[in-house]
């Protein structure tokens, strides 16, 4: 669905490349999560695997991008853009600001291609009803909350159907509540055959909802694996991703020897109780 | 948020297509400017506007919206125009040096009454007309989405913008900037304060295109709109008569030998 060989990758005017050398396979109806420290190169990949890297950005890119059958840079924008979207992380931005309410700019997208009125009011309260925004829908997309912002952005994004999602930090400013909901929302995505592809610094949920989780650092994607086994990793703090709390306890019981040293460190919640009733039933508690 | 003056009432007047309600405006537009008497746009006013105010019921908003346009206007049109109109000879009050001559005044009405006509109509069309039923209907009939776009986002973005601008002005208050002294020193002070908004425009700008463009908005297919713009054979007659009662407005003059 998703195959990237030997990419490489520079911002015009510079000769630094931002990425390197970078092979990347995601298959279709996968959740594949990407982390990686400020700086590391996030944005730009995202930008690649949607096809704004080349063609608005520019830049000199090498290597094969291939998302949904279409080789990105052959392809024009408008063809890379009807079969790959992009959620940015500033949900101002992403609101078109041609619209003056919710309703309105959610079909917008539907509008520029040409997709029929009453489909589009279908869609819209589908997508509205989804990420549980029907209430915002008379609304003024400028004057709801950032949290609120960034749902409609993610709406506005879902609602063109592509069969491949990339989303660059797409809950940095919603509360824990609309986190979990856009969570489950792309699982929702996924069942339905979506592939989804997130840059994502939430760690514990990355843990429930990706199946395979690959790390960005030093230019290049430098690991991966399935998301426990990857987000529990010990480098995972040398590559300046940090650990979830979870993990950070249980490394830390470990190397006190309170638990064995072979046990699976846990990353959300769910891990540490299977963890602990594990060790307890282990000890005959 | 937005700049938007819209009235949401759901009057005949806002029911009817921003079409036909823009011709109409283009046609008085056109009629007052084109026959060079003030009793023309003074009929205009009586028979057109002021009806069509009060049915939309946006009369009040018309009047306080217009009045504090108006009103340095046409102040500095009289007086400008009353006291030093070139060829003014008939003198109805004077006060040392200043005379004020009939036809400086009658020339300042002239003047004057079109500019009335212009900012009322105008002003009721954008009270009764939702800019983006305006920016659909346009669109419809083959304006380029980019410039509705222009024109909408201009609307939305600018008061988005002055958000951000208190946004940073409030951050540098916050770390001791203080805004208190006459207005040179305020405005040396501002000055640093443009780059971080500039800049931040400057991102936000290339952001946006990338976030449109990721919504189709350079597909080449045929446009629709989610939001049906009325429109009957009613509207669609009075659009022509408007377009023609404009040609004859330019015509009446010449034929008349008023130019």
């Amino acid at each position: 669905m998703i195959q990237l060989d030997d990419v490489s990758y520079a911002y015009p005017d510079t000769d630094h490349f931002v990425l390197s050398h970078m092979n990347l396979s995601i298959p279709a109806g996968s959740v594949t999560g990407i982390v990686g420290a400020s700086g590391a190169g996030k944005t730009t990949l995202a930008k690649i695997l949607s096809g704004f890297i080349p063609h608005v950005d520019g830049g000199e890119l090498s290597g094969t991008v291939v998302v949904d059958g279409v080789t990105i840079a052959e392809a024009s924008l408008a063809d890379a853009v009807s079969h790959v979207g992009l959620v940015i992380q500033s949900p101002f931005n992403q609101i078109s600001g041609a619209k003056f309410t919710v309703r309105e700019e959610l079909a917008f997208g539907l509008e520029n291609l040409g997709v029929p009125r009453d489909e589009m009011a279908v869609r819209v309260a589908e997508v509205a009803d989804l990420l549980g925004i029907t209430g915002l829908l008379d609304r003024s997309p400028y004057a709801l909350s950032g949290g609120q912002q960034q749902l409609v952005a993610i709406a506005s994004m879902i609602i063109m159907r592509t069969p491949v999602l990339v989303m660059d930090e797409p809950t940095s400013q919603l509360d824990p509540g609309g986190t979990r909901m856009v969570f489950d929302v792309m699982s929702s995505l996924r069942d339905s055959g979506i592939t989804l592809v997130i840059f994502e610094h939430k760690l514990e949920l990355l843990r429930e909802h990706a199946d395979v989780v690959h790390v960005l650092a030093d230019h290049q994607l430098i690991a991966h694996g399935p998301s426990r086994a990857m987000l529990a990793d010990p480098r995972m703090e040398e590559w300046g991703i940090g650990s979830t709390r979870f993990t950070a306890a249980a490394s830390e019981a470990r190397t006190k020897k309170l638990l064995p040293a072979d046990v699976e460190l846990p990353v959300s919640i769910e891990d540490a109780a299977t963890v602990f009733a594990s060790f307890a039933s282990s000890k005959g508690a | 948020m937005s700049s938007t003056l819209f009235d949401n009432r759901k009057s005949v007047i806002h029911r009817l297509n921003p079409v036909t309600k823009l011709i109409a405006l283009l046609a008085i537009i056109v009629t007052v400017f084109a026959i060079p008497l003030w009793w023309v746009a003074g009929l205009i006013i009586v028979l057109v506007v002021v009806p069509a105010a009060v049915i939309s019921g946006s009369g009040g908003r018309l009047l306080s919206l217009s009045l504090r346009i108006l009103l340095p206007i046409m102040l500095v049109l009289f007086i400008v125009q009353g006291l030093t109109f070139p060829g003014g000879k008939t003198i109805i009050w004077q006060w040392g040096i200043i005379d004020v001559t009939s036809e400086g005044l009658l020339f300042a009405l002239g003047i004057g009454s079109r500019i009335i006509v212009l900012v009322l109509a105008s002003i009721l069309l954008v009270l009764t007309t939702h800019p983006g039923d305006l920016m659909s209907a346009l669109t419809e009939r083959g304006m380029s989405p980019k410039f509705a776009y222009i024109i909408s986002s201009t609307l939305q973005l600018i008061p988005a913008f002055k958000d951000r601008a208190d946004s940073i002005l409030l951050a540098q208050q916050a770390r001791g900037l203080s805004l208190k002294g006459n207005p040179l020193r305020r405005i040396k002070i501002m000055l640093p304060l443009l780059s971080p908004l500039v800049l931040g425009m400057f991102t936000d700008v290339e952001e946006r295109s990338t976030a449109m463009e990721a919504r189709a908005f350079g597909s080449t297919a045929r446009r629709t709109s989610l939001i049906p713009v009325a429109d009957s054979m009613v509207q669609r007659i009075a659009r022509w008569l408007f377009i023609v009662l404009a040609l004859a407005a330019v015509a009446t003059p010449i034929l008349l030998g008023l130019l």
